[in-house]
């Protein structure tokens, strides 16, 4: 009989978690000091900022004082470890626009982004869910047939596209929502659609094939053939299994969440994340853009090495790997 | 209703070649993109950037002169259009095949060769999927003065670690083969065997990630040129056509539709072609292609 995963887990020893969790980690801290390295490098590759802040008619002297001050005449190996220690105190410098802390402009606008990145993965994933089980307990090849051309048809248009007809329909035509910022409630609802269709197809599609290929299990033949109902064999043996791939799938699709969410605030003048950091590139404003890259990558990465535990606890069979 | 088959039946092989219908479509839903790209040149009197104020937002179908009407100055939205696809194809076909040919080249030589290199690569490709890839190229592409070469050089080069990791996957178990190992044994050159041997049952598999890459990568450059970072006006491409029309949705919504219309049909096109390919993985076009 199929053990339950959590029994599986249970009778790992913590000698066999330590390596994985260690190794986990090295990759997990190699991302961010990579993405760390890039936002530098990115900082640095258009000159130093003396010339942007000031006006057009500054000194040369003045500038060079300004960028003193900043610590751009530092040698650049100081200023790139000065970078690392404030990834580490949190300290990213101010932005140049708004002589805040970069960091803290970057955590007021992350609620407004959790939110949709929320709802969409929730949303998408619950209607994946429930479509997934319908099509096994069904076994309807039509559904199957109109979920997956309909699925084909939403892949085949950015986010960006998608929102558009969105608010071409509900908008502009029925006037029913409003199709720009975060005032209420109803102001969720398209750009969360446009991302939750997104997810919705990816893990129907995941789901879907992971259940299908449960399906020709021996052990689930046994438990029909014993007279289990289909339902509980659905949910108490395949389903378990099926969530295995998807989990491990959910943490990576989070940075195509993320992109998406960029694109999206963009569309509908959210005021998160993604739209802070898209008006602080056009504004060379790059302490804002270094904090938000960092903070997002971390997010990702912490996110990853979470999901990765996870699915090393439920399957045994990745210990090995 | 029917008892619900929760046990799959296995199907017997069909050996008959058949395309299947999505193909078809997808088939010819590019030669409907390709063929405007094509003709529209051609025909007299098209020129994307000739403005004319005077015949500013014409709807499609009024005008004989502007078959699919015209934008906010005036310009042929049916000459533009064409314009935008040439440029975003030409792009995406020029981006895909860099991305092919260096991580096909970098997987074979990473699985070839094992050992450091097999380590180096194995780490880069785990960095670069644990990283918010879509979100540093906007940051680079914004950083750096946006412009279309920019957007080649940066996709071109970044997107490659899909076609690594599957070509060194193949080439690993193709080293161990007996075809691969004994012309060895007899004093053959190892570039000879690469290329005689390793590389012709490889590039099946890269042909078909880029046929599966072709739709993401006219995604993610449209999405940039939403964003400004990409193809610079006057030029036109799909993603700032869309943009400029978004001002008009109210009033003139076709101005977005028109160029969303024609790039869904690429990317659906290019969806339902890859597609087939990927069917045909399992039709044994790959059988020695030591894909577990």
């Amino acid at each position: 009989m199929l053990r339950r995963p959590s029994e599986r887990g249970a009778a790992l020893s913590v000698a066999d978690v330590i390596p994985f969790l260690a190794r986990r980690l090295a990759l997990a801290v190699a991302t961010v000091l990579t993405v760390v390295t890039i936002a530098f490098v990115l900082g640095r590759a258009t000159g130093e900022p003396g010339a942007l802040l000031l006006p057009d008619n500054a000194t040369q002297s003045d500038i060079d004082a300004l960028n003193g001050a900043l610590g751009f005449d530092r040698p650049l190996v100081v200023q790139y470890l000065d970078t690392l220690v404030g990834l580490v105190t949190g300290d990213f410098g101010d932005s140049y626009r708004l002589r805040e802390s970069a960091l803290g402009l970057v955590l007021e606008r992350v609620p407004a982004t959790v939110e949709l990145a929320f709802w969409a993965f929730v949303i998408g994933l619950a209607l994946a869910v429930a479509a997934a089980l319908t099509i096994q307990l069904t076994g309807s090849r039509a559904l199957r047939a109109v979920v997956g051309w309909a699925g084909a048809i939403r892949q085949s248009v950015p986010d960006f596209f998608f929102a558009l007809l969105l608010v071409l329909v509900f908008s502009v035509l029925l006037g029913a929502l409003p199709s720009l910022g975060r005032t209420s409630y109803a102001s969720l609802v398209l750009p969360v659609a446009t991302l939750a269709t997104g997810q919705f197809v990816m893990y129907l599609r995941l789901l879907d094939s992971a259940l299908s290929e449960q399906a020709g299990q021996d052990h689930v033949r046994t438990a029909i053939a014993q007279g289990q109902s289909r339902m509980r064999v659905l949910v108490t043996r395949m389903l378990p299994n099926a969530a295995l791939p998807v989990l491990g799938m959910a943490g990576l699709n989070l940075g195509g969440l993320l992109g998406g969410t960029v694109v999206v605030e963009v569309v509908f003048a959210w005021p998160g994340l993604g739209k802070l950091l898209t008006d602080a590139v056009s504004q060379r404003d790059f302490p804002i853009v270094q904090a938000g890259l960092v903070f997002v990558a971390l997010a990702f990465v912490v996110v990853n090495t979470a999901v990765d535990v996870l699915v090393h606890r439920v399957d045994t069979r990745t210990a090995a790997a | 209703m029917t008892a619900a088959p929760l046990v799959a039946v296995a199907t017997p092989v069909v050996r008959r070649w058949r395309p299947r219908p999505g193909a078809v479509v997808g088939v010819l839903m590019l030669v409907v993109v390709v063929g405007l790209t094509a003709i529209v040149p051609l025909l007299p009197g098209r020129d994307p950037m000739a403005q004319d104020l005077r015949a500013a937002l014409l709807p499609p179908f009024t005008d004989p002169a502007h078959p699919l009407g015209t934008d906010a100055l005036g310009r042929d939205l049916l000459a533009r259009i064409a314009l935008a696809s040439a440029v975003t194809l030409g792009m995406t076909l020029l981006i895909v095949v860099m991305n092919a040919v260096i991580g096909t080249t970098i997987g074979v030589l990473a699985g070839w060769a094992g050992g450091k290199l097999d380590a180096v690569v194995t780490w880069l490709s785990n960095v670069t999927l644990a990283m918010p890839v879509v979100l540093l190229l906007i940051a680079v592409c914004a950083v750096l003065r946006p412009s279309a070469g920019l957007t080649i050089v940066v996709l071109g080069c970044t997107w490659w670690v899909g076609y690594a990791r599957v070509t060194r996957t193949v080439a690993a178990s193709l080293r161990r083969q007996d075809f691969v190992v004994s012309p060895l044994t007899q004093g053959a050159d190892t570039v000879w065997v690469l290329v005689r041997h390793i590389v012709p049952n490889v590039w099946p598999h890269t042909l078909i990630i880029a046929a599966t890459d072709i739709a993401t990568i006219v995604l993610i450059t449209s999405s940039l040129e939403y964003l400004g970072l990409g193809v610079q006006p006057p030029v036109p491409s799909w993603g700032s056509m869309i943009f400029d029309g978004q001002r008009h949705l109210a009033g003139d919504p076709w101005l977005a539709l028109l160029p969303g219309l024609v790039m869904f049909l690429a990317v659906a096109g290019a969806q339902f072609v890859s597609q087939q390919f990927t069917a045909e993985t399992r039709g044994g076009l790959l059988r020695t292609g030591g894909m577990r």
